[in-house]
């Protein structure tokens, strides 16, 4: 009983962690613009229209944080092995992993926007300089705290798999629950601010994105600042479901059955989140749709 | 011939006959490489467990391939609501779901092999399912998009019009309920193949390992969770980067066209898997 009830408040504990991942990770990816919507901050300048968004996309989301999440795991695991604070090497691979994607966004805005020369596209430092550090303190956030819920699954749950390993699988699955569900935000409601409410981008309008904000031209850092109301927390809350209900239906039902509690309840929670996204659909079709034709005047 | 002048034709996609069956018969040579080793004691186990653990591999990697497709992925254009989809790569997320489901897979795999393939079928799945319905709740309260197809008239499974709720200049946009049905299905295709590698890898090293005699006994099982564990990510890797060049760009799912693809993909995979299967169990091969 004891056991079951210390496995309930780690999936707490991880679920509430990868929360706090998924809305820093979503948040760093749109302040250094990484998502996919960074295909529109490549496009245009070559439209056009040069502007001083941060342009960090040499790779998706999901390897990168494969990449730095996994080097932290690494790190700290060398750091336990000798002997040193659980927390002590959290941090000490975390820190690196960190300075790591510090160095990797420096040479992806220089490398990628200096690629962008012949259509005008100046290379601006003090954009180097102000938004590199906000990104990696974004990314410090959300490495921390997934490598916490790794080493809380190795240990405490007693997860087969050794903490780097672990960092490759929750490292992708925080880029691809973070892309799938920040992106569509950034790109849409941030980029291209100035299309209407309620509609998709229509192709024509592909890389005539908002350049200027309230005074001067708009900083990556306000892109931060706009997504972290609905893209960060919304991430977030994909990430921090996705791994409390992973640890938690094995926790609470796999001694049932010979193991297949777990994956009957597994099944159970699928068509939950079925019913409830076919509610959101057609709540939507009702409240929204169809679209009509405008009249001309 | 210059690349602009090379478009695809009406037949970009389409099963290929020929390579498919030299793609057939280089893994059925690799598959019998493999045989020989085990009968010749060099792939510790014997021939059969041998033969067994490589066709069980290329079936996993048959399910991935074919899972994959499944899955809706918009790219760049559904991040900007301009098509319909998840707004990622198609390998990315694919991965991360046949990931999740493979922890899930690992973590049951005492239980037997049952319960550690649908554990991890679910655990692929579930992904999805919690992903699927925020990217909707993400277009319909904080975007104020109604979920489109642009490929179908009507929803296979609900029988909802499409083309009227697609706004204008764009291609559709969000999940219609047939993409978020195909993305569940992918994750457990998905989940379900990553762990069946997993566990055809981890018994493979159980053996073998013991047999090259410098890992001592309590070190045998950490070391062959972690190989297989390597492996199996890597091979999902590949089949699912394979997999996403077979789907060009973006796939809205089970109704869309380019889903008839999907037999190219396994044929791919079968010959990717013998060729990384046949490396992985090498590892632990005895000359």
């Amino acid at each position: 009983m004891q056991e079951i009830i210390i496995g309930i408040g780690v999936t707490a504990l991880a679920g509430a962690l990868a929360a706090i991942a998924g809305a820093a990770e979503d948040t760093e990816s749109n302040i250094g613009s990484q998502g996919d919507p960074n295909s529109q901050v490549q496009l245009a300048p070559q439209m056009g229209y040069t502007h001083r968004i941060y342009n960090k996309a040499v790779s998706g989301e999901p390897p990168a944080y494969t990449l730095w999440v996994t080097l932290a795991c690494g790190v700290a695991w060398a750091f336990l092995m000798l002997g040193v604070n659980a927390i002590l090497a959290i941090v000490f691979g975390t820190v690196l992993a960190t300075f790591v994607q510090g160095v990797y966004a420096t040479t992806a805005y220089l490398g990628r926007t200096a690629s962008l020369s012949k259509f005008g596209q100046p290379v601006f430092i003090d954009v180097i300089k102000s938004v590199t550090t906000v990104t990696m303190a974004h990314a410090f956030v959300a490495i921390i705290t997934t490598v916490t819920v790794c080493y809380l699954m190795m240990t405490v749950i007693g997860h087969p798999f050794a903490l780097p390993l672990l960092g490759i699988v929750w490292g992708l699955a925080l880029g691809a629950a973070g892309s799938a569900t920040g992106n569509p935000y950034y790109g849409k409601e941030r980029q291209y601010q100035n299309q209407k409410f309620g509609a998709g981008v229509p192709i024509s309008a592909s890389g005539n994105i908002v350049r200027y904000a309230e005074a001067g031209q708009r900083s990556s850092i306000d892109n931060g600042f706009f997504t972290a109301k609905f893209g960060g927390p919304a991430s977030g809350l994909c990430f921090g479901l996705i791994v409390f209900f992973e640890l938690w239906r094995t926790i609470l039902f796999e001694d049932y059955l010979a193991g297949w509690g777990a994956v009957i309840a597994g099944a159970v929670i699928i068509i939950i989140f079925m019913i409830i996204d076919r509610y959101v659909e057609v709540w939507g079709r009702k409240n929204y749709g169809p679209y009509t034709v405008e009249a001309s005047a | 011939m210059s690349a602009i002048a090379a478009k695809p034709g009406a037949n970009a996609g389409a099963f290929q006959p020929v390579p498919s069956v030299i793609a057939i018969v280089l893994a059925i040579i690799l598959v019998v490489v493999a045989y020989f080793l085990g009968s010749a004691g060099i792939l510790a186990g014997g021939a059969m467990p041998v033969l067994q653990t490589l066709c069980l591999i290329i079936l996993g990697a048959a399910l991935i391939a074919f899972g994959v497709h499944f899955v809706p992925v918009g790219g760049a254009p559904a991040a900007m609501g301009q098509a319909p989809g998840i707004a990622t790569g198609v390998a990315m997320l694919a991965t991360g779901a046949g990931l999740a489901g493979l922890f899930g897979g690992a973590w049951a795999a005492e239980l037997g092999l049952g319960v550690a393939l649908a554990s991890g079928a679910i655990g692929g799945a579930l992904m999805m399912a919690i992903t699927c319905l925020m990217v909707n709740i993400s277009y319909v309260f904080g975007m104020g998009i109604p979920a489109a197809s642009g490929k179908v008239l009507k929803d296979p499974i609900t029988g909802d019009l499409q083309a009227a709720y697609k706004s204008q200049g764009t291609e559709g946009h969000g999940l219609p309920f047939i993409s978020y049905v195909g993305g569940v299905i992918g994750g457990l295709f998905g989940g379900l193949g990553g762990t069946l590698i997993y566990i055809e890898l981890l018994n493979f090293y159980n053996v073998g390992l013991p047999a090259l005699g410098f890992v001592g006994a309590e070190g045998i099982n950490m070391l062959a969770v972690g190989l297989a564990g390597i492996f199996a990510i890597g091979m999902f890797l590949v089949i699912a980067v394979l997999s996403a060049y077979n789907i060009t760009g973006t796939i809205e799912g089970p109704h869309d066209p380019k889903f008839k693809r999907f037999p190219r993909a396994i044929v791919a995979a079968i010959l990717a898997s013998a060729v990384c299967g046949l490396v992985a169990m090498l590892v632990v091969a005895l000359f």
